[in-house]
């Protein structure tokens, strides 16, 4: 059996199954220990993911962005990316059992659907469309981690408000940090997204010469878009907090899967 | 070599007893000179705590104890019949275990305490500036020190409040984060108010107000915190600018609404308003409970959580014994390794000595021989010394716990004739 540089990816998938899973198993156990242990194997899962990419972007020239695996790849490794930035600077372990389950299940559907990598169409080899895929992929990273942030939030606000501690009270770092995090996030991952759908339109603009086709994709994107924007608003308001907040993410969250989904070849 | 403690604590001696044999810690580095000059003491190290004073020594022969126990009852002033009923005494592995369960807070009267860690190395530091610790004893204190941080890493043990002001410290903390910054307010002058807001001083808030009745005691209170005092009637202003508010005075009525908390929530645009009350019969209405970016404790909220984090600590010291437990088992291991090597080397140096010797002997006899002759004399008895001693050096790495391992390595001297 011949080994390609590509089939890293099985190895970074190893890697992250087996670290949600410790991840999972320290909450069940509250384990520090296995909480290390677990982040410990998903940065090496990281290093491989990165080498992956890397060999990606060697072969073809471009980042891996043109098919609904390379995609979800490359989302789940900018996923990690940010959650590991947030946790060297802000040490929540929390937010890691619900990033973990994320990075995996993205990197399985690039594994599952295991599309051929191909060379951009040449439509498509412009600054603006990377652009606007990149800008895309880093925005949904930062609302993906500000939606973690805010169900955090919202769960060590039930317990300080029910005065029982749940199972995550101990690893969910304090109520403002959670807020802060999640709106930064937020704020951050919005504004990014926004300028990542602009460059879109732009683009589709010249090379369609129209704003863009309404399919799933496209759809779900503006849908999630208006979601977050409402979110947000919740945020700047003082209105956050509570069940219209975790509705308003929930309904964000599918939408951006569903965009994702969508994602058939570019 | 003997490693022993002798002391005693809260559990075997009362408070009259411990605090005639307690050192304080400007007499600590007298103290532990005098220790370390009894005769046949090689490293000495003394921890006393108020619920505590244990002597660690090391020494070659255990008729040291009798010296040191005497020595203990000249320092507390006693006979040694009457401290003899109040002490322990630990020999060696069973010292470090004892250290580390002390040192991890597991002994200690509030499990998972955490300054004793503090004082155990304190204790230890004082001896080595001294040079009284030996080898052995820099060995145990690395060991007691090393698991100590273990079990707090992996456990956490200690991060839990179980007392009531602890326990409002920790909800602020599971509220704002970093309380640097946090305004407090103080309604009333209750001794446990006063008690919290201490608590919170140290963690430096950035200040503490103080309302009373009487204005002269919030003034005087206020300087203990080197806060302000403020109006009584002025507290609603307050509570749009204070982030903490301790209720404990004594009035018989509610001295904050729903409303007055609304009000100043919109002022502060939805911050968080941490609202303690401590007061019986109590002054914040429990209505401001359902307002959502107020939190509201009262003193048996706070009692409730005191109690769930004593029973937390004493689940996580369940698995904190068990790292002791592992941590003291490679110690010993890694000692009992460490005691058989002398015997090991001077075992195969007498050997050697005795073959080499035999060999020469048996070379002049023989006359002239090849030098492929020679080497395969020279390979069989190697050969036959490394058969001969491959059981006996297999008995003294044995590392499993065997109480007469001392008189197994002293036997293998004998027979070998090593130096005793």
């Amino acid at each position: 059996m011949n080994f390609d540089a590509t089939d890293t990816i099985y190895i970074a998938l190893a890697l992250y199954a087996l670290g949600t899973l410790t991840v999972l198993v320290s909450l069940i156990g509250k384990s520090m220990r296995l909480q290390h242990s677990a982040l410990v194997i998903m940065i090496v899962g990281f290093g491989v993911h990165t080498m992956w990419i890397g060999t990606i972007c060697a072969r073809t020239g471009h980042p891996p962005i043109t098919n609904l695996p390379e995609t979800a790849a490359f989302l789940s490794w900018t996923i990690f990316a940010v959650e590991l930035a947030l946790w060297i600077r802000y040490r929540v372990y929390a937010a890691a059992f619900f990033v973990y389950p994320l990075v995996l299940l993205l990197l399985v559907v690039t594994a599952v659907v295991g599309e051929p990598f191909a060379g951009l169409p040449p439509e498509l080899r412009s600054t603006l469309f990377t652009s606007h895929i990149l800008l895309t992929i880093l925005g949904v990273a930062g609302l993906m981690i500000g939606l973690a942030f805010t169900v955090l939030a919202n769960a060590q606000d039930k317990a300080l408000r029910s005065k029982q501690r749940g199972r995550l009270w101990e690893w969910i770092p304090s109520l403002n940090v959670c807020k802060v995090l999640s709106y930064r996030s937020l704020a951050i991952g919005f504004s990014v997204y926004t300028i990542g759908l602009i460059t879109g339109v732009m683009w589709s603009y010249r090379t369609n010469a129209g704003p863009m086709d309404l399919r799933v994709k496209q759809v779900g994107a503006v849908v999630a878009w208006m979601f977050f924007a409402a979110l947000l608003q919740t945020y700047i308001s003082g209105g956050y907090r509570g069940r219209r907040t975790i509705l308003i993410s929930a309904g964000a969250f599918v939408a951006i899967i569903i965009s994702i989904m969508g994602i058939a070849r570019v | 070599m003997a490693l022993v403690l002798i002391g005693l604590n809260h559990r075997t001696a009362p408070v009259n007893v411990r605090e005639r044999l307690s050192v304080p810690e400007a007499k600590l580095p007298e103290v532990v000179r005098s220790l370390h000059a009894i005769e046949g003491v090689d490293g000495a190290a003394l921890v006393s705590t108020c619920n505590r004073v244990e002597a660690i020594i090391s020494s070659r022969t255990e008729d040291v104890i009798t010296k040191v126990v005497d020595w203990l009852a000249m320092q507390g002033g006693s006979d040694r019949e009457s401290l003899e009923n109040h002490l322990y005494i630990l020999r060696h592995v069973d010292v470090v275990k004892h250290l580390c369960r002390v040192a991890s807070g597991l002994d200690s009267m509030i499990i998972g305490e955490p300054q004793i860690g503090g004082q155990v190395r304190s204790a230890f530091q004082a001896a080595q500036d001294l040079g009284a610790l030996d080898g052995l004893l820099q060995q145990v204190y690395a060991q007691t020190m090393r698991v100590a941080k273990r079990v707090r890493t992996d456990t956490a043990l200690g991060e839990h409040a179980v007392s009531i002001p602890f326990a409002a410290v920790e909800l602020a903390k599971k509220i704002f984060g970093d309380l640097k910054g946090l305004q407090v307010l103080l309604l009333g002058a209750g001794e446990m108010g006063e008690l919290t807001a201490e608590h919170l001083h140290k963690q430096s808030v950035k200040q503490v107000f103080v309302a009373n009745r009487s204005f002269n005691r919030a003034v005087e209170l206020a300087e203990r915190f080197h806060g302000s005092a403020v109006q009584f009637d002025s507290i609603e202003e307050n509570l749009a600018t204070c982030d903490i508010v301790i209720a404990s005075t004594a009035a018989p009525h509610y001295v904050i609404e729903p409303d007055q908390v609304r009000r100043a929530l919109d002022a502060r645009r939805n911050r968080n308003l941490f609202l303690i009350d401590l007061s019986v019969p109590r002054n914040i209405n429990p209505d401001v409970a359902g307002i959502e970016g107020a939190y509201l404790y009262n003193v048996d909220d706070l009692q409730h959580v005191a109690d769930a984090n004593l029973e937390l600590r004493q689940h996580k010291a369940k698995d904190a014994e068990q790292i002791v437990v592992r941590e003291v088992e490679d110690f010993r291991k890694r000692l009992v390794a460490q005691d058989a090597v002398p015997t090991i080397v001077e075992l195969q140096q007498r050997l050697e000595t005795i073959r080499a010797a035999e060999l020469e002997k048996c070379l002049r006899k023989l006359g002239p021989i090849t030098a492929e002759q020679r080497l395969a004399i020279d390979l069989l008895t190697m050969q036959m010394v490394n058969k001969i001693l491959h059981y006996p050096i297999l008995q003294l790495k044995d590392v499993s716990d065997e109480p007469d391992r001392e008189s197994l390595r002293n036997t293998i001297r004998k027979i070998f004739g090593l130096r005793a």
